[in-house]
């Protein structure tokens, strides 16, 4: 669990080293990679460069405790061009701990494409040029091991990684991802094709007995209360309906917040028509990987002249945040037309949410006029009638052309270049998740550390305070003190859908059953120091609060507390300024409060 | 042990591959959470396709495994399944009990150099959560 395996992609070297110091500090997870960013990223580095690093850590509950079945990764995001931190599961995490890591730093890179194959104490990186082009599954389907005993977990980039697309994601055992940030993208500029990872070790226990009554009690409340069981049965696709009838279902680009569409596009109607299975996380007896059947037919051509059909059937994961992105803001209702386009992004490893935001800018800036047929090729329209979104998608994870090349850099510099900022839907550089709820998810997604929904919870302050259980004034305080807490859970690591579970005493008992004597004191401090050491790692890169746009679109969005207040949301962002500077983490730059720049009062739609 | 209880795999098409009944039975049989020390397997299909490969002791009338162990370390129980005798499977270094079972569920705990038995605690039940397992302590025979 303390042993830190470095791997040197340019050299082709690894080795291993004992950093007690740091988990006895930090935990794991979140507080063992943040410190270990800081260890190994050098300031202002380019995160396409060899020396940029890769830093993956697991934590001290990670395959013992139910849910704590996440891995974190820290880098520096070329997406953002400051904290690039994304997690995932699937296998990744209980390979790592069964092959006998706490942490995994990848540096350097290669000339040829690699992959790093780790097997328990073996270690290798191979060259891998004749994977170099694939797609995430055929990659997983060529590295896949029979294994009896033990887990293995694939990571792999597909082209968008290769043409080092921003939002590219890093595909984890088919259907669970590194995403959003752009780690797919840092692994195409160090040619790192994949990652594969074989555990057969076992975790040791330094208290079997009080682990085996500790996890009885956790088990009881994972599968047997309704604290998880939303994840589970219709999974979050239940989200659709729910948000379509408060009013806050992101539709086409965020403008509207109903769509007409949702009863067919609704988790019910997922879980009718075209789910086939639930998968799980290893370790994890939720099972919130919901996989639906997408049929493809072969074309006549491959049926050597004879008339039948063939017909292949995939299974793809679905969840809410996709749907959304490639549903509903794009004017989509079809479950398969939505799972088609869900797999086409796993396939070519691109980033979903991102992906769907861009999606929808080039529509809505093709039906205004800012872009032509002639710089498109296509004609793009809300819920596309013409089946150009698959094209368009795959241009950019080519980088096709000069304008699908900008188009791979984000929604946000592609409006910067060719006009309609006012509706490229993004926040501190990264796409908003599908919440028009209110102030909450868009202070929230801009304050993140990672800019994400998942970074303090920002949608859930707004549904209590629709619901009127909280009002605006509680959102500032609300974000900091989730987002602190968080870092605790992510340093175990937990996943974040188990948040109701793992509550601050829980998490104190169950340290203590694996022999890590912590206080509730204790852990507020590390969640704050973690928060605080990626911030001012942000801040050395350049991130700057005050200078963060926020586009038209969204800080007048529509919600259903009414349309959002500029005003308003710029009372939230200082409020939230003052607590973390009160915590002793400097934000501002000057000592004058914040620059117009972060709200400027009219948009200028020059074309630069 | 108590060779009253009995544990099979019912409902193989609802594994999750959550390898909750592999960490359960490695706990219960080793103190430990190890995927190579356990006595049921999990084996996912990576694509999803299929659901995972779930296998265990099948507790057999006419156990191969055992009828193949030259020491008689391993014995048939009347009501299906074997008991070992450490002491005389100590002795082994060709583990033919291992090769003779045809569901390939007798694997060898690397670390004791014996096959790794199914004691019917019924942990693997207990802990999966779809019900794959079915489990019983009425009399076996």
């Amino acid at each position: 669990m303390n042993k830190v395996l470095y791997v040197d992609l340019s050299e082709r070297k690894s080795w291993v080293k004992d950093r007690r110091d740091l988990f006895e500090k930090m935990l794991g997870g979140a507080g063992v990679a943040s410190q270990l960013l800081l260890e190994e990223c050098k300031p202002k580095i380019d995160p396409f460069s060899p020396e940029a690093p890769i830093i993956f850590a697991i934590g001290p509950l990670t395959g013992i405790y139910p849910c704590m079945a996440k891995a974190v990764c820290f880098f520096k995001s070329p997406l953002t061009g400051n904290l690039g931190e994304t997690h995932a599961g699937g296998h990744f995490a209980i390979a790592l701990a069964t092959a006998g890591y706490g942490a995994l730093v990848i540096k350097g890179g290669s000339m040829q494409p690699v992959v790093l194959k780790i097997r328990d104490d073996k270690v290798e990186v191979k060259t891998a040029s004749s994977l170099w082009g694939l797609g995430t599954r055929a990659v997983d389907e060529a590295l896949a091991e029979p294994i009896k005993s033990g887990l293995q977990s694939i990571a792999a980039i597909g082209p968008a990684g290769e043409h080092m697309v921003l939002y590219a994601n890093v595909i984890v055992d088919v259907h669970r991802h590194f995403g959003r940030l752009g780690l797919g993208a840092v692994w195409g500029a160090k040619k790192l094709k994949a990652v594969s990872i074989v555990g057969t070790k076992g975790i040791p226990l330094t208290n079997p007995q009080a682990v085996k009554a500790f996890y009885e009690k956790i088990e009881h409340e994972v599968v047997a209360t309704d604290k998880m069981v939303k994840y589970h049965n219709l999974g979050t696709p239940v989200n659709v309906l729910e948000l379509n009838a408060l009013g806050a279902l992101p539709t086409r680009n965020f403008r509207e917040r109903r769509f007409e569409g949702a009863e067919e596009m609704s988790g019910e109607r997922f879980a009718e028509t075209v789910f086939r299975r639930k998968v799980s996380c290893a370790n994890c007896p939720v099972a919130c990987i919901h996989l639906g059947s997408l049929t493809k037919t072969f074309a006549p051509e491959h049926e050597r002249g004879r008339t039948e059909i063939v017909k292949e059937e995939r299974l793809v994961a679905y969840n809410y945040e996709p749907m959304f992105a490639l549903g509903s803001n794009l004017g989509i209702s079809s479950p398969s037309r939505i799972l088609e386009l869900i797999d086409l992004c796993e396939d070519l490893g691109l980033d979903a949410l991102m992906t769907g935001s861009v999606l929808a800018w080039v529509t809505e800036a093709f039906e205004n006029g800012v872009l032509d047929e002639k710089t498109l090729g296509l004609r793009p329209k809300w819920g596309d009638p013409d089946n150009v979104y698959p094209q368009i998608i795959k241009n950019i994870a080519e980088a096709k052309t000069p304008f699908y090349t900008r188009l791979a850099q984000g929604v946000a510099r592609a409006a910067e270049k060719y006009g309609g900022r006012d509706f490229a839907t993004s926040l501190g550089g990264n796409s908003p998740a599908g919440y028009a709820t209110g102030y909450g998810h868009i202070v929230g997604t801009l304050v993140g550390a990672r800019h994400s929904h998942l970074s303090n919870s920002g949608y859930s302050i707004d549904q209590q305070i629709i619901a009127g259980k909280a009002k605006v004034e509680d959102i500032a305080e609300f974000l900091v003190k989730q987002e602190n807490w968080l870092y605790v859970l992510y340093s175990l690591v937990a996943c974040y859908f188990a948040r109701g579970i793992y509550t601050p005493d829980v998490v104190v008992e169950a340290l203590a059953t694996v022999g890590v004597k912590v206080s509730r004191e204790d852990l507020e401090r590390i969640g704050r120091e973690i928060f605080h050491n990626l911030y001012r790692f942000k801040i050395q890169e350049g991130f700057d609060l005050e200078k963060e746009y926020i586009p038209k679109r969204l800080r007048e969005l529509d919600t259903p507390i009414g349309k959002l207040d500029p005003q308003t949301l710029k009372k939230i962002i200082t409020q939230y300024i003052e607590l973390r500077e009160k915590e002793g983490l400097r934000i501002r730059k000057k000592e004058e409060g914040l620059a117009e720049l972060l709200l400027p009062q009219s948009d200028s739609e020059e074309r630069r | 042990m108590s060779l009253r209880y009995r544990v099979e795999i019912r409902n193989p098409a609802r594994c999750i591959g959550c390898y909750s009944c592999v960490f359960a039975c490695s706990r219960h049989l080793f103190n430990a959470v190890d995927p190579k020390r356990t006595a049921v397997f999990v084996e996912v299909d990576r694509s999803g396709s299929r659901a995972p490969k779930v296998s265990m002791c099948r507790f057999c009338k006419e156990p191969e495994c055992a009828y193949a162990c030259p020491h008689g370390a391993l014995q048939p129980l009347p009501e299906g399944g074997i008991t070992l005798t450490p002491s005389k499977c100590a002795v082994c270094k060709t583990y033919d009990c291992v090769e003779a079972c045809q569901y390939k569920v007798l694997v060898l705990d690397e670390e004791k150099k014996v096959p790794i038995l199914c004691d019917r605690c019924g942990e693997c039940a207990k802990y999966c959560p779809h019900n794959v397992f079915w489990y019983t302590e009425a009399p076996a025979i």
